[in-house]
């Protein structure tokens, strides 16, 4: 067993492209699928949108800016944990990630990003691992991982790096919500004493494999399983709904939220809902990007407790319980 | 068995003009009766005479003694030839009021037409009646609206403009009651609750909204339900209503009485019936496999907002889903229980509690697809 409280989220950085589009200029270019006042009704205004940002620059930016923050020895880092697209994908820039996809056909296709990273980095201490499959819960399932193995092998800090894009050419929506690129990145630690990990909970319904087909069933699904998920949440931090503070969330409309947090009972925590508007629904972690700017911006102060939840295509509804 | 009086005390001596008689409970209140031995003679008022025949005959109903007037509720005088209406007026002794439109999403002014307009003219026909005694006016006992907490049998129970109405339906029923009650001195008003399966071996032969929302529910569409804390579903099986009006409707003394025909104490927790009712479709290896989710409850504030944004999204398939439950589930946020002491004494014995037919309406839902069950010979159509 694994006890809680043992792994803290020390640090935390992002990485952003440099290019911003308004919901109104992505409707105008055909990014997306519900009329633009939709969108901005649910609380979204701007977006970032890489155009010649590959998904592993971003990573890498993220990633030196959490090392150099907290400023820790790149040796010192036994794990890296890596969550993003394949080589084919994650090291060309945005603007030209469809000219990539044969590569899938060669011996390119055993480019590691995740390995690039840390030679990069300089992490040679660091063992290598690359999660897939997980969208928009992959830097929860990274912290897991990463838990896990801290506790299991007595690895004292781990980096989880999470950059996820859409290609140039996609869309821009999601079910409703507007998508940002961006990349993220966590230094955890062993018995760190910031952001403590009180608890976590996940649950996957393979059923709902291919949104494509399963679109309304999906959106009849979300809530009921994200209510569950966040009670075993609690439940695994040993947490009452009224022991949570902050309700970090990932950035889907304002609207969504608002129903879940009075669905789940947890209307007497506060919702951090600022990165909405600022950057839209970043795949490559917001909930772990929004717990970073609450902090700064003074908002979530040392000893609340922050409830983050996030739920990803595949489907997965995964939550954790931080103890800031 | 029954240890209510049968149907032998009847207030009528003479001819019961009877509406609604091609509805699930007016044919089976109608059937009850002229099976009877030394039942009352009837007289039915129908829109469709060649319906009423073909229904009759399916559903066992001996026609030959039984009176047909085409009538329409909508039309001045019910559409009934001077002549016709002559003949009634000297015979009529009771007047049974069963019909109604019984459509949950229709505008007000629209539901009004029917269930308030059209009992008005049956009431100007009974006035043109000097032998009737008895005006019987089956509600609902929805027509307490937005009302929680206990609720009476009078006209108490009933919801008023301060405290309003889940559907334009209970409110439109709800005046219907206070028109009876204002108009006549000899009404009776009959409160059924839904009806959910036409007896306690959970056979369905007309489906509603409770069977709409279930299909939802075991299609995985349904994210969300209105629901709190001490919610039920109070439902009846149709035998049970039936037979409760045909042996009230003209029964003596009971001019100015409301009775609810409602499970009242028998009604069934709502989390008690999403738990039987995933349970029983759990057993389905493949279904169980989807891992579809009992949906989650909310306050009607959430609901609202719900709605709301389904609206929002302007996605038309999840609207259908959130419109096909909205005229009905938030009944379910309401959390109210329905007195049935008066209609308990009066026949003798209670409804039968939903948990003791639910398990079975849901195994032939699931065994029939859906899809209506054929009504058997004998049985209400």
């Amino acid at each position: 067993m694994i006890a809680a409280c043992e792994t803290g989220i020390r640090g935390i950085a992002y990485a952003l492209p440099a290019a911003t589009r308004s919901v109104r200029e992505l409707a105008a270019v055909g990014a997306l699928e519900s009329h633009p006042s939709v969108l901005e009704r649910f609380g979204f205004d701007r977006v970032y949108v890489a155009v010649e940002e590959s998904p592993f620059e971003l990573a890498l930016r993220a990633a030196q800016r959490v090392l150099a923050a907290e400023d820790v020895d790149p040796a010192s880092v036994g794990l890296l944990v890596y969550g993003g697209p394949p080589a084919a994908v994650a090291l060309a820039p945005a603007s030209r990630a469809p000219d990539a996809a044969p590569s899938v056909c060669t011996v390119a296709r055993f480019r590691s990003p995740a390995a690039r990273l840390q030679h990069e980095l300089g992490l040679d201490a660091a063992a290598v691992l690359a999660l897939d499959q997980l969208a928009c819960t992959t830097l929860f399932g990274a912290v897991r991982v990463a838990r896990a193995l801290c506790a299991a092998e007595g690895i004292g800090r781990a980096l989880c790096v999470s950059g996820e894009f859409y290609p140039a050419l996609a869309g821009r929506e999601a079910l409703f919500n507007c998508t940002s690129d961006a990349a993220c990145a966590l230094l955890l630690e062993r018995g760190g004493g910031r952001h403590r990990i009180c608890g976590a909970a996940t649950v996957t319904k393979g059923y709902y494999w291919d949104p494509t087909v399963r679109r309304e069933e999906v959106v009849a699904s979300y809530f009921p399983t994200a209510v569950r998920a966040i009670h075993s949440t609690l439940v695994d931090a040993g947490w009452g709904r009224d022991d949570v503070d902050w309700v970090i969330p990932h950035n889907v409309g304002v609207p969504s939220w608002q129903i879940l947090m009075r669905l789940a009972g947890l209307e007497r925590a506060r919702l951090w809902t600022d990165g909405v508007a600022a950057r839209g629904h970043a795949l490559g972690g917001d909930n772990f990007m929004n717990l970073h700017d609450a902090v700064a911006a003074g908002s979530v102060r040392p000893g609340d407790r922050a409830l983050l939840f996030s739920y990803g295509y595949g489907a997965h509804w995964t939550g954790l319980a931080v103890e800031v | 068995m029954r240890a209510s009086p049968p149907f032998g005390a009847f207030h009528a001596r003479g001819l019961v003009v009877v509406t609604g008689a091609t509805g699930l409970l007016g044919a089976a209140v109608v059937r009850r009766w002229a099976l009877a031995s030394g039942g009352p003679r009837l007289a039915v008022i129908v829109r469709d005479p060649a319906r009423w025949r073909a229904l009759a005959a399916r559903a066992g109903i001996p026609a030959a003694g039984i009176e047909v007037h085409e009538g329409d509720l909508l039309r001045a005088g019910l559409g009934i030839s001077a002549d016709a209406r002559a003949r009634l007026a000297r015979r009529a002794t009771a007047v049974v009021h069963l019909a109604a439109d019984t459509t949950f999403s229709r505008p007000l002014a629209a539901a009004r037409l029917v269930n308030v307009e059209g009992t008005r003219r049956l009431l100007e026909l009974a006035d043109d009646c000097p032998g009737v005694e008895r005006f019987a006016f089956v509600s609902t006992a929805f027509a307490a609206g937005r009302r929680t907490g206990d609720v009476p049998e009078s006209p108490a129970g009933a919801a008023d403009e301060a405290v309003g109405w889940v559907n334009a339906y209970e409110q439109s029923k709800a005046e219907g009651e206070a028109l009876v009650r204002s108009t006549r001195r000899d009404w009776l008003v009959v409160r059924p609750s839904t009806v959910v399966c036409d007896d306690t071996t959970g056979a369905v032969t007309q489906h509603n909204a409770v069977h709409q929302a279930l299909r939802i529910f075991h299609a995985g569409m349904a994210a969300m339900i209105p629901g709190v804390e001490g919610s039920t579903l109070d439902a009846v099986p149709g035998d049970y209503a039936a037979d409760a009006i045909a042996r009230l409707a003209l029964r003596p003394a009971l001019d100015g009485a409301t009775v609810h025909l409602c499970a009242g104490r028998g009604a069934m927790p709502l989390d008690e019936l999403l738990d039987r009712t995933y349970a029983l479709w759990a057993r389905c290896a493949e279904w169980r496999r989807r891992g579809v989710s009992v949906p989650a409850l909310g306050d009607l504030a959430t609901w609202a907002l719900f709605e709301r944004t389904v609206e929002d999204t302007g996605d038309e398939r999840l609207r259908r889903v959130t419109r096909a439950m909205t005229h009905f589930l938030p009944q379910l946020a309401l959390p109210k229980r329905f007195a049935t002491a008066r209609a308990d004494a009066l026949l003798g014995h209670a409804a039968p509690p939903v948990r003791d037919y639910w398990t079975r309406m849901l195994a032939h839902l699931l065994d029939t697809g859906w899809r209506r069950a054929p009504a058997p010979r004998g049985a209400a159509a």
